[in-house]
């Protein structure tokens, strides 16, 4: 097994960064070529705790090195990743546990994010991903694949992080455009 | 907002993200509101479109694969 982990700092309260994390894969992200689809499967507020819990499925499409395929073979085209997502608002913390669908009986990837607020204007994440091979044979082709995978999360986190500070960068700029639209309207209506 | 794995349902997949986040950031965060009644319709419409989709291509049957693994995950974070 090899462990992946990393931590970043933004400069954007909790507020600001649990809702921009709702649209990381969408337009605004340009270093996330690799995640096609993003779905949501379920939804729903636990009502004692008033914890909301999500569940989506990560469609990806990342070729695989040569020789992962032919080793493992088949199409390695699209992955599917499920992921649950734990939103608790009272204590400001956002985790989000995923693993993976595709080739889970020939490795096992599981991911924990959790976001939380360093102080009202910066928010921090922590990454960990846990990377197991569970195909019999060589323990050096385990390793190997292991690898492999871990340097992919390595060059993913980078990209990972340049795309959501631009996806932050992006919901500030709207929030703050659509605020100052209704103040407009404000003084319209009042004048 | 980012595409549906089905694009038949990119529309109405837009239309409940849309609604969501504003309910998130206007309502949920601020602590106003539990439910998010406002955008059940469209989560409906959503799930029936995306729901063909899923089965075709039998990735619903990962998906529970999946779900009874992360019962662990769910009793833990549920519950604070």
């Amino acid at each position: 097994m090899k462990v992946f982990s990393n931590s970043v700092t933004y400069d954007y309260s909790w507020d600001e960064v649990s809702t921009a994390n709702w649209r990381k894969y969408g337009p605004w992200n340009n270093k996330s070529e690799h995640v096609i689809a993003v779905d949501t499967l379920s939804r729903r507020v636990d009502p004692d705790t008033g914890v909301l819990r999500t569940e989506r499925l990560i469609t990806c499409k990342q070729a695989a090195p040569e020789w992962i395929k032919s080793l493992l073979g088949g199409n390695m085209e699209e992955s599917f990743v499920y992921e649950a997502s734990y939103v608790d608002p009272r204590s400001k913390t956002v985790t989000m546990v995923s693993q993976n669908l595709t080739w889970s009986n020939l490795v096992r990837v599981q991911e924990e994010v959790v976001y939380r607020p360093l102080s009202d204007r910066q928010t921090q994440f922590l990454q960990s991903a846990r990377i197991t091979a569970l195909c019999g044979g060589w323990q050096r082709i385990k390793n190997s694949i292991e690898d492999t995978l871990c340097t992919r999360f390595k060059e993913n986190a980078v990209k990972g992080r340049e795309g959501f500070e631009r996806v932050l960068e992006m919901s500030r700029i709207v929030f703050a455009e659509e605020k100052q639209k209704l103040q407009q309207q404000g003084v319209v209506l009042m004048s | 907002m980012s595409a549906s794995l089905a694009p038949e349902c990119n529309e109405v997949k837009e239309r409940y993200d849309t609604c969501f986040l504003k309910w998130y950031s206007e309502k949920y965060l601020r602590g106003a509101e539990k439910d998010n009644k406002e955008c059940a319709d469209l989560f409906n419409e959503y799930q029936k479109c995306l729901g063909v989709a899923l089965k075709s291509r039998g990735i619903d049957k990962l998906l529970d694969e999946a779900r009874e693994d992360n019962k662990d995950n769910d009793s833990r974070r549920n519950k604070f």
